[in-house]
């Protein structure tokens, strides 16, 4: 888990062009919209095409789209439950 | 009791990219999306275009998206993919209560089935069930369907004016309380009809447009869609919040059926009644995202409307369309989308292609991609027959 959290976080810096942040500057906990890292809904869409384009998930509920965005943990957590469910 | 209107999501596709990112790299790096002529082919294949590079089907696959059963035409394919990525970014929820329109804006609506089917529907009924495709109203029923829209659903026809005339309705709607979000934008697919159209009316760009240049030799056409998402007040959230639209107007300055006025009285008042919505000044827009065309007329017209607006102290200017070509009822959207982005990364967008000064004007385009501290960005969009258009975006 903590392997593809740091793997995320880098995903994450590269898909939205954060020319000023750094992997070691928010936490898994860090929320990514409004406070903390403060992405907004362009930002939404790169991180909706990150999980499709590089994890294989589709998200079509709007409400699990919100929650599995709020953080870096709850990312990894989806992906790790995609990826259990796929073996 | 006004409501505020926010811009919650967007999305675009043009000949300078698919979404956003690669939107804003092109104008960053100035890259043209003005090149040949592949699509289709063309007695006027010698004129430059903006195409984007894309079948039916290859749109079909980056859409992703099934617009129900039977054929579909490409205006429909690429507002398809621009409302897709609208509705992801804002989060749209297409099972929701809320009050939710549509207004969506098109020129030429199906016409690329026309092109291709008129011969045979003369003679036999195989290919009759295209002809409902042919409306312009189509696309916008289609589009409606898939983001579950019931409550106002509109096509808008103005000519170039026509995207920025939803983004203006829509914002009418949200701010009056009729709706609470409203999906808006345009699209508009490269057709034989616009090309030779344009052709005749003798003001296509023999070597790609140049807006702003002393010269400039014409317009260059272009295709694309772009869509926003709408939301009011009560019901935006928060963290998706791009920016907020402020002020709009329309103003027909009724001068001439294709021709705006040499004085630009029509833009002039649109530019001012906007400011007045807006409860802004002249030296609080910090950019101008401009029709410029590139045409003789426009460019003078519109320049000398700035020119009297702002007096002595004039924003920084440019124009788009030598990168996206004139994507005629998309453009006010696209360029939305486009002042969207220079307020969300604070930046004056180039204008390019520029190299002579016009003789009677007295600012130049925004020559490079330039960081720049913005609150209030203007666009404008002027339509065939004086339909004058402009929006206002700022900071929330």
């Amino acid at each position: 888990m903590e392997e593809l959290i740091g793997e995320l976080k880098k995903d994450i810096i590269e898909a939205l062009s954060l020319e000023d942040v750094v992997p070691g500057d928010f936490d898994a906990e860090t929320p990514l919209f409004v406070e903390g890292l403060g992405l907004d809904s362009i930002d939404a869409l790169e991180l909706i095409l990150l999980m499709e384009r590089k994890y294989g998930i589709k998200i079509e509920d709007p409400k699990e789209r919100r929650n599995v965005l709020r953080n870096v943990r709850a990312m990894a957590e989806c992906i790790t439950v995609h990826r259990n469910n796929h073996k | 009791m006004h409501k505020r209107v926010f811009v919650t999501g967007v999305g675009i596709i043009t000949a300078i990219g698919n979404g956003t990112g690669q939107t804003l790299d092109s104008l960053k790096k100035k890259t043209s999306g003005i090149g040949r002529l592949t699509l289709f082919r063309s007695i006027r294949s010698d004129i430059p275009v903006a195409e984007i590079p894309l079948s039916l089907d290859q749109l079909s696959e980056i859409a992703e998206a099934d617009p129900g059963s039977g054929p579909v035409t490409r205006n429909t394919l690429l507002s398809l993919i621009a409302t897709r990525q609208a509705m992801l970014s804002s989060n749209w929820d297409i099972t929701s209560p809320l009050r939710s329109g549509i207004i969506l804006a098109t020129t030429v609506g199906g016409m690329d089935f026309n092109e291709r089917y008129y011969g045979s529907l003369l003679t036999d009924d195989t290919h009759k069930d295209v002809i409902t495709l042919l409306d312009s109203a189509d696309c916008t029923e289609k589009i409606a369907e898939y983001a579950g829209i019931r409550h106002h659903v509109t096509t808008i026809s103005t000519a170039c004016s026509s995207s920025a005339n939803a983004i203006m309705l829509g914002s009418r709607l949200i701010r009056n309380n009729r709706l609470e979000r409203v999906l808006v934008g345009g699209t508009d697919s490269l057709t034989r009809f616009t090309l030779n159209g344009f052709f005749a009316l003798e003001i296509l760009s023999p070597t790609g447009c140049r807006p702003f240049d002393r010269n400039r030799n014409g317009l260059t056409i272009g295709e694309g869609a772009a869509v926003l998402v709408l939301e009011s007040e009560s019901v935006a959230d928060p963290s998706a919040i791009l920016c907020e639209i402020t002020g709009y107007a329309n103003a027909n300055e009724a001068y001439h059926a294709t021709a705006s006025s040499a004085d630009g009285s029509g833009a002039f008042l649109a530019m001012k009644e906007a400011l007045s919505t807006a409860f802004l000044k002249p030296a609080d827009i910090g950019y101008i995202n401009a029709h410029g065309t590139g045409t003789e007329i426009n460019d003078l017209s519109e320049g000398r409307a700035i020119e009297k607006l702002f007096g002595n102290d004039i924003p920084p200017v440019s124009s788009t369309k030598a990168f996206t070509g004139h994507t005629l009822g998309a453009a006010g959207a696209v360029e939305a989308v486009i002042s969207v982005l220079s307020l969300r990364h604070q930046m004056l967008i180039p204008g390019i292609n520029f190299v002579t000064p016009m003789e009677e004007l007295h600012f130049l385009p925004v020559p490079e991609a330039t960081p720049c501290r913005l609150n209030h960005v203007m666009s404008n969009s002027f339509g065939f027959g004086g339909n004058n258009t402009t929006l206002i975006f700022s900071r929330s």
